[in-house]
């Protein structure tokens, strides 16, 4: 897999599911808890990405 | 006057070398079952993943720093740490040879450079690391399940 999206994804999917199990203690919480956070990592990493495209790359 | 519960300094010890040495089994020792087996499937997933992105394991080197800190965040891993040596650069190696010792040093130069080849590479070590310092935040919750702080 070299899709960098698909990559942060997975990445964001592990990360939030990880934080729910330990912040969490019902699947219902964890369960918001952890969509929230894997789609508040991804959201903001494609923002970032959207101001960074308007960054001179040097030189 | 309420009594705090006894806090038993062998079970928590026990619980927080359990965590460092298999992710989640300090929480399966302290009744936490499910987690702990989320725990181990969650930190184990993003360990392998990062390994088949042909990540690495960092090595400590005196001349980078804060390669000591991502070195100890691998090290959290336990023993799926020396797993990670094992694939990265065929043996338990710690810290970056030294330039004299010139067979060792071209060959883990060699190794690392095959795996920066890859595409995959800096995403792969981004969730080797991930996966240390996750386990981090497991075992100091090991700690304080142990000592009643969380219930």
């Amino acid at each position: 897999m070299e899709s960098h999206f698909l990559i942060m994804c997975l990445f964001s999917g592990l990360v939030g599911t990880f934080f729910a199990t330990l912040t969490r203690d019902t699947l219902r919480e964890g369960a918001r808890a952890g969509a929230l956070l894997a789609l508040t990592m991804v959201g903001v990493s494609l923002i970032i990405a959207y101001v960074m495209y308007f960054l001179p790359l040097g030189g | 006057m309420t009594e705090s519960p006894r806090i038993d300094p062998m079970r928590v010890a026990i619980g927080c070398v359990l965590a460092w040495a298999v992710p989640g089994a300090g929480h399966f020792y302290l009744g936490r079952r499910v987690k702990g087996l989320l725990f181990l499937g969650i930190i184990l997933a993003t360990f392998v993943v990062g390994l088949a992105f042909n990540g690495r394991v960092y090595l400590a080197n005196p001349e980078q720093p804060l390669s000591y800190l991502a070195t100890f965040a691998n090290v959290a891993l336990g023993p799926l740490d020396m797993i990670g040596r094992q694939v990265s650069y065929d043996r338990l190696i710690y810290f970056f040879p030294r330039e004299s010792d010139r067979t060792l040093y071209q060959d883990i130069l060699d190794k690392t450079r095959a795996r920066i080849l890859s595409v995959t590479h800096e995403y792969g070590t981004t969730f080797v690391l991930t996966a240390g310092l996750m386990n981090i935040l497991l075992i100091l919750d090991a700690f304080d399940l142990g000592i009643g702080r969380k219930t």
